[in-house]
């Protein structure tokens, strides 16, 4: 069990400096952007007549920057500020800290998220099975072609054509915000169906658009484990279909805890589209309204937030291979 | 159908068919060609008794094997003939669930890759588990019982076998397991494709001796596929041999290795130093396999290897005839080859 333990570990040190690296990344990016910002906004403050050193201090408290300061002390002054969690505090919402504003924002994009991720891989993988064992019908075909469309449509198209086909032509669901704003909040059955019935097109929309990738990758990976000379002899031996779909399968789907990571990462990314089309307040949207109001320090933060969950995935999709593949030493 | 297949001329009074094969012609359609991998074979499988088949690498003997089990799968198609099993009929007619049933329970199989037969995923116990639970058996602890049993005659330690996940067993171990998984069903039939090839010699031995003690006293009808003669002169009964997808000689093993008529039977018995015991009389047999999208359309498949060849050989294929009670051979020259 300890070399299960080390495997985690490192990963988990590994995660962390991809945090740093990312989080240093965004800090150079930030103080090097043409009409630096932070100098930006400093000459503001002091236009507007408020003294240099509390200009300062303020600027400081919002980005988290000491202008001034030679630029690696300002880096190892923004690092650990991250260390400890403090992401500055937000210019749009002026002065809420950054922090809150993620924690608020997160729970819509994670749920979200996890569930287009679980409904694509559900249905991607059985598609890809399908395709592969009837790869010589015209199913096969249909599905082989269906998925490569669809993976190869962009999120936001996805996300666009389903909102007008599904409440603007046939007025099946509604349109825009997670809920309806008449029903109050709470844990009464009103508010959680307005809820699920509002959640359905934004997580199509994060289903369809990762479904492809499950299933074409699914499709390759079922076809050469039917190759695989213990599926023959399962079958010269007798042993019932069902059994040996459970072979197929169970081999079949190690490879896809490759691809899990990027299909989070890239399901993370549509969230800017999709959240935005669909009026969620969630990581996606923050990102965007950041963007247009130019909210520095928001926009960093919610960017390693999505760094993060990226790596969480990772470890999350190592730890699953680990479990599932006894070919990995685990003792 | 029903158990009264004929016996075609046996020396043995008492011998009986377990498995008869007509005409089986198993074609492959592949981007350099169509060629059939079996050509008209007609065996007829004794009852009771062990049966060699040897010949050289793609001579079709794994084919054979295959079609026995109703499995020649895509590239590969019977085109013709029939596969009758004394109890069960035409198996090429079987399907579905008659035919799950039959593979395993009727004929237990070691394939020839029988190294890497078993799911990476599942410790080996629960794969014996499956394969009860898939041939309906209602007691899995006598199942286990049994392939516990046949470890340990098999020198593995089973519980330390059936915990373990494929990947931790040897090569060798592994294609004992694979034995095992033939046999726990206690099939009447054993059809063994290279069981022993990842073994040493002297485990090699010993794992052949259980089969053959098994093979005593259940019973069993058992096609041991083999390039090695030594094992053939040493456990078989009967022995066939295969040339270009072609039975070109067959007879019962002491028959045959004591009087080869079939050139081929003959380079092949010569090119092996350790049943003649000379090692200057050892000689490879020249030439190389032949490459079945190439055999001309007439005449004899081995004619170009061949030192006693005759223009009547170009032009007319041997047919497997009977040289003696149960001795049979294809080639228009046999009466000339004696030492
Ligand atoms: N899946 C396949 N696709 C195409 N050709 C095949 C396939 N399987 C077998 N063959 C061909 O059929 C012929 C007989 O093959 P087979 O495996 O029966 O030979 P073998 O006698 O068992 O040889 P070996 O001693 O090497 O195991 C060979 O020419 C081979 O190339
Ligand atoms: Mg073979």
């Amino acid at each position: 069990m300890s070399k299960f333990f080390k495997r985690i570990g490192k990963r988990i040190v590994a995660g962390l400096v991809m945090i740093l690296a990312v989080s240093s990344f965004t800090f150079f990016l930030v103080h090097f952007m043409p009409g630096n910002p932070v100098q930006t906004k400093l000459n503001t403050l002091i236009e507007e007549g408020i003294p240099p050193l509390q200009a300062q201090a303020q600027v400081r408290s919002m980005y988290g920057f000491i202008p001034h300061q030679p630029l690696y002390i300002q880096y190892f002054h923004y690092v650990w500020q991250v260390l400890h969690l403090n992401l500055g505090k937000s210019i749009s919402y002026s002065g809420v800290p950054v922090m809150h504003l993620l924690l608020k924002a997160m729970p819509w994009t994670v749920i979200m998220v996890l569930t287009g991720l679980a409904v694509s891989f559900i249905i991607g993988i059985t598609a890809g099975v399908i395709a592969s064992v009837k790869r010589n019908s015209k199913l096969g075909d249909g599905l082989l072609l269906l998925s490569t469309f669809l993976h190869g449509i962009p999120q936001f198209i996805m996300a666009l054509g389903l909102a007008y086909v599904f409440t603007t032509i046939f007025k099946i669901f509604p349109f825009g915000a997670p809920y309806n704003a008449a029903i109050s909040p709470g844990f009464t059955i009103p508010f959680i169906g307005s809820l699920a019935r509002h959640a359905v097109l934004p997580i199509a929309a994060y289903a369809i658009s990762g479904f492809g990738a499950w299933a074409l990758t699914m499709r390759a990976s079922v076809t050469s484990v039917l190759g695989d000379d213990y599926i023959l002899a399962a079958e010269l031996r007798g042993v019932t279909p069902s059994i040996r779909l459970r072979y197929i399968a169970r081999n079949a789907m190690l490879p896809l805890f490759t691809i899990l990571t990027l299909s989070v990462g890239f399901m993370f990314g549509g969230s800017i589209f999709i959240e935005t089309i669909f009026d969620y307040p969630g990581l996606g949207y923050t990102i965007n309204t950041a963007l247009a109001a130019r909210d520095y320090p928001l926009m960093d933060g919610a960017f390693l937030m999505i760094t993060a969950a990226v790596i969480i995935a990772t470890i999350v999709a190592d730890l699953l291979y680990t479990v599932l593949d006894p070919r990995i030493q685990r003792i | 159908m029903g158990a009264d297949l004929k016996v075609i001329g046996n020396a043995d009074q008492d011998a009986q068919v377990e498995c008869q094969i007509r005409d089986l012609t198993v074609t492959f359609t592949t981007d350099s060609g169509e060629f059939p991998a079996l050509n008209h074979v007609n065996l007829d499988i004794i009852k009771s008794k062990i049966t060699a088949i040897v010949g050289e690498s793609g001579s079709g003997k794994s084919t054979l094997g295959l079609a026995i089990l109703n499995g020649v799968a895509f590239p590969g198609k019977v085109t013709e003939g029939s596969v009758d099993f004394a109890e069960h009929g035409n198996v090429l007619k079987l399907r579905g669930k008659a035919l799950r049933h039959f593979r395993g329970p009727v004929v237990g199989t070691v394939f020839q890759a029988s190294q890497n037969a078993m799911n990476p995923l599942a410790r080996v116990g629960k794969q014996i588990l499956d394969l009860g639970r898939s041939h309906h058996y209602k007691d899995p602890r006598k199942l286990l019982h049994e392939a516990e049993n046949l470890a340990r005659r098999m020198a593995m330690d089973p519980s330390r076998v059936l915990t373990a996940y494929p990947h931790q067993l040897s090569g060798g171990m592994r294609q004992r397991m694979g034995i095992i998984m033939a046999l726990v069903l206690k099939p009447k039939v054993l059809l063994l494709d290279e069981p022993t090839t990842a073994l040493d010699l002297l485990t090699q031995s010993a794992v052949l001796e259980i089969i053959r003690s098994i093979h005593r006293e259940r019973h069993l009808t058992t096609i041991l596929i083999t390039h090695d003669m030594g094992v053939v002169a040493e456990i078989s009964d009967y022995i066939v041999v295969m040339y270009a997808g072609r039975v070109v000689e067959q007879g019962s093993t002491h028959e045959t290795l004591r009087d080869p008529r079939h050139p081929y039977t003959r380079a092949i018995l010569r090119a092996i130093p350790r049943l003649t015991g000379d090692l200057n009389r050892a000689r490879p047999l020249e030439g190389s396999p032949p490459d079945l999208t190439q055999i001309p359309a007439t005449g004899c498949v081995f004619r170009s290897r061949c030192s006693y060849r005759v223009p009547q050989c170009d032009l007319v294929a041997p047919i497997l005839e009977s040289v003696d009670t149960g001795h049979f051979v294809a080639c228009h020259q046999e009466g000339l080859i004696r030492d």
